[in-house]
């Protein structure tokens, strides 16, 4: 049996126009911890993960384009929704205009949660052939100004729409692998901000463990080699990571370079892999093959496969963003993080 | 029309009180009006008593009109609080100007009074803030201030009108309120320092702004044909008209034009049976300077567009032929809300009576004059027309 | 706090979030936000949904500072300094106040097109209040 092609039709992506440096934090702190991050994006006071889910998802639409009465499922995900407890969905759906008897999905407990939004999603279209189910990831992750794990935490958004139709991008197969870790990076149910003990090796080793496992499997159930890949999509907690994970599967840094969008917008927790996917998107030749490799601690990963089969690219690009910035000082980032108490 | 007439004016100081609450205050302005009736007033006369409030001072807000009325010795008469923003004054007296017309009482007091020093500043502007469109124009991230930013801006861009314009309102009413003993602020200030005061919200500065204020005010209007038991000189209410208008700014058709104060004016005019050039004196609405720039061409004193000139060439100057808040107006003699209405009467009282506490305000010979009081961004306004 | 209701800001999210006027089956013009009888021609109480495209041109602007801001915006004015409040005319009739973003207030200019987008207004009892503001319309952004 031939199962229909699935894959990505359409995509939007939004990056925050104000950056701070890591210079600002050597003068702040004395170092800086994020590696190879060398400016982050910082989300201005009145903007917070749902409305950039619903400022990438009109994009994403558009880009089709498309109505959001047509879609037929609906996923949000981010670790720093403004509510622990409250349906995130409704707020963007209402907004975009998405039928409200649509099935959505909230995704929010670790920096997994938007390719698990996707994978729930691409289900939802291997199952309804004429569905289109959009995708939102949305983040700014915060932490303890003390804490060194908050140097890299940046902001940003992307969305993506999935059907059997139109396709920009296919889906060739995913896997996952999840597992028990703990002391990562983590937060409480009364916690506002992220904690992270700091065991370096033991994270790292749940990193490399969940993140080879997941995209190593798929690689095998999929019989691909390194090489038939042009593009490798990371989780970036900071630009050092993508290498780390990528040399143990036989990737090279050729194939990071696309999606290495982290050095200048630092790390989009949830909506990592998703953004760095649509610069890998506005990148890419039909033909190519992108593979997507995310992390949550907890600890889980997910990898997707895809290969490019149509031209179409967004406005404006993930590029574009990036260039489109205004910096603050310190002072000012502390007050839009709200750390001034 | 002379069928009503004011017999009696008082007013308390307008300022910050922190020893006197709205029943002290009323009790002030109500005394000053019983001193200031000719032939003595026998209290028990009043049957009626219209009082203009917005928020008591974070008081008492039901039945507030029967609880200022028993404090100053009118325990069981008919009392209402009428409420129209900043204008609830004008509508006060024009509410007791209807009794008496209807028949219903021949004599009965229209006031006003407002504390508003009681309360921090984030909960006075919570209170102003919901005098305009709150659902929208607040939730902009606007107060007063910014609504008439809005216009004052409009204006400029639209008619040219000039930063200097704007700061001259407050030169000459200041200016005036230096003379008057009862006003907030009783000094002038010069053209730069009202051009060079910090933005509060651009264009408008701080010197562009009235403040807020305590106070409170009653004048004593009786039917015309028992006038004489009061006074050999009374002053008659010719006319008054009132307007409602679109509470959001972004609603009404023009956002250079109060429509209300337009057509309150035009029912007044009628009805006294005058035109704006008829008028000698005026009272108006200078919360912001603005709101008095648009005053000029709402009341018809002059075309819309033209108000900057207009006082650049000094017509509403005392001297000039249309002087304009002779008293200080609301930006320096003060804005005690509920009370701001019937206060413009106490001073338009005094002066087509020639009775003015220093001559030097005095507008000599006037007898024709018209006040002119708006809720909020203009969402209501009354003109009154008052002659001698 | 303004303190508007949790129902009653409820009330106006299909205007907030997605720009729903009303056009007047009578004389055909558009009311945003909604009344009960169509301001223009004051007869009509028939209307039918429209969806606004969220696009118009600043009619005027004030720059709000310290001494402006309504308590609810006083902590935005201290963290980002002065605000731009603008009516716009939007591109269907209708004008409307909405407060401005992404734009330095010195750039704000009389006639500037702009378009609305959804943002974060502000918490009252620990619930945000969302709805649109606007920011300048620049093609392709």
């Amino acid at each position: 049996m031939i199962s229909m092609a699935i894959g990505i039709s359409g995509y939007g992506a939004y990056i925050p126009r104000l950056r701070i440096k890591r210079e600002d934090y050597v003068k702040a702190w004395g170092s800086f911890a994020a590696a190879g991050v060398n400016e982050k994006a910082v989300m201005s006071l009145d903007e917070d993960a749902l409305t950039s889910a619903a400022k990438v998802s009109k994009r994403a639409l558009e880009s089709v384009p498309m109505g959001p009465e047509r879609v037929s499922r609906f996923a949000i995900a981010s670790t720093s929704a403004p509510y622990t407890e409250k349906l995130l969905s409704g707020t963007v759906m209402v907004c975009i205009g998405i039928p409200q008897t649509t099935f959505s999905s909230d995704h929010t407990t670790s920096t997994r949660a938007g390719t698990e939004a996707l994978i729930a999603c691409f289900e939802h279209v291997r199952g309804n052939p004429a569905g289109h189910a959009l995708v939102a990831a949305a983040d700014a992750p915060r932490a303890s100004m003390w804490n060194t794990v908050e140097h890299g935490l940046g902001a940003g958004a992307a969305a993506f729409v999935l059907s059997g139709e139109n396709l920009i991008a296919e889906l060739e197969g995913t896997a996952s692998y999840a597992s028990e870790h703990f002391g990562e990076r983590f937060r409480s149910s009364d916690d506002e901000l992220i904690h992270d003990l700091s065991v370096k090796k033991f994270f790292e080793a749940s990193l490399i463990s969940n993140t080879t496992k997941a995209a190593g499997a798929l690689m095998k159930k999929l019989d691909r080699k390194p090489e038939e890949y042009q593009h490798v999509v990371v989780q970036q907690p900071d630009a050092k990571v993508p290498a780390s994970i990528g040399g143990k599967l036989g990737f090279t840094d050729a194939h990071l370079v696309s999606s290495g969008v982290s050095k200048s917008i630092g790390d989009l927790g949830a909506a990592s892999t998703p953004v760095a996917l649509a610069a890998a998107l506005d990148a890419a030749k039909v033909g190519d093959r992108i593979l997507v490799i995310s992390y949550g601690s907890g600890a889980g990963s997910d990898a997707l496969s895809f290969k490019v089969v149509g031209e179409r690219k967004t406005a404006p690009s993930v590029q574009a963003h990036i260039d489109n910035k205004e910096y603050v000082d310190y002072v000012q980032y502390l007050k839009l993080k709200g750390a001034i108490k | 029309m002379r069928k009503v007439a004011i017999v009696g004016a008082g007013q308390s100081k307008y300022g910050e009180f922190p020893d006197k609450g709205i029943k002290e205050l009323f009790f002030e302005a109500y005394k000053d009006m019983a001193a200031s009736v000719d032939k003595g007033l026998d209290p028990k006369t009043i049957e009626a008593a219209y009082v203009g409030n917005l928020g008591s001072g974070g008081f008492q807000l039901g039945n507030m009109s029967a609880l200022v009325a028993e404090y100053v010795g009118l325990p069981y008469i008919h009392t209402v609080r009428i409420e129209n923003a900043c204008g609830s004054g004008g509508y006060a007296l024009v509410a007791a100007v209807m009794d008496v017309l209807s028949g219903n009482s021949k004599v009965a007091i229209a006031g006003g009074v407002e504390k508003m020093t009681d309360v921090s500043g984030v909960k006075q502007k919570y209170w102003l803030g919901v005098s305009g469109d709150t659902e929208y124009e607040r939730l902009a991230g606007t107060t007063f201030s910014g609504l008439y930013g809005l216009i004052a801006h409009r204006h400029m861009h639209q008619f040219g009108t000039k930063r200097e314009h704007l700061s001259m309102v407050a030169v000459k009413n200041h200016k005036n309120g230096a003379q008057n003993p009862k006003a907030q602020f009783q000094r002038e200030i010069t053209l730069e320092q009202a051009m060079k005061a910090p933005i509060v919200a651009y264009p408008l500065n701080l010197f562009d702004c009235c403040s807020t204020t305590d106070g409170a005010s009653a004048v004593l209007v009786c039917d015309a044909d028992i006038a004489k038991q009061f006074t050999d000189t009374p002053v008659y209410v010719t006319g008054f008209g009132t307007s409602s208008d679109y509470l959001a700014i972004h609603d009404r058709a023009d956002t250079c034009t109060l429509e209300g104060t337009r057509k309150a004016s035009q029912k007044a005019y009628k009805m006294a049976g005058l035109t704006a050039k008829d008028i000698q004196l005026a009272e108006v609405h200078d919360c912001f300077t603005i709101a008095e720039l648009l005053a000029y061409e709402d009341l018809g004193f002059c075309e819309k567009g033209k108000a900057g000139q207009f006082i650049e060439d000094g017509h509403t100057q005392i001297g000039g032929d249309k002087p304009v808040n002779a008293s200080g107006g609301l930006k320096s003699k003060g804005h005690p809300i509920g009370s701001t209405g019937t206060g413009q009467a106490y001073e338009m009282f005094n002066q087509l009576r020639g009775t003015v506490q220093k001559p030097v305000r005095q507008v000599k010979g006037v007898e024709r004059g018209l006040i002119h009081n708006v809720g909020g961004s203009g969402g209501t306004v009354a003109v009154s027309i008052l002659e001698r | 706090m303004a303190h508007v209701s949790i129902p009653m800001y409820w009330r106006t999210i299909p205007q907030r979030y997605k720009m729903m006027g009303q056009k007047c089956k009578k004389c055909g013009a558009v009311n945003f936000p909604p009344k009960g009888v169509c301001k223009y021609c004051n007869v009509s109480s028939e209307f039918e949904e429209l969806q606004l495209s969220g696009k118009g041109k600043v009619h005027t602007f004030v720059l709000i500072g310290a001494g402006g801001a309504p308590p609810e915006f006083a902590d935005q004015e201290k963290v980002g300094g002065s605000y731009p409040v603008a009516i716009v005319e939007l591109a269907e009739g209708p004008k409307v106040i909405g407060q401005m973003a992404d734009i330095p207030p010195k750039e704000v200019k009389m006639g500037m097109a702009v378009r609305t987008e959804l943002r974060k207004i502000y918490t009252e009892e620990g619930v945000i209040r969302y709805g649109f503001k606007f920011v300048p319309d620049t093609d392709g952004k």
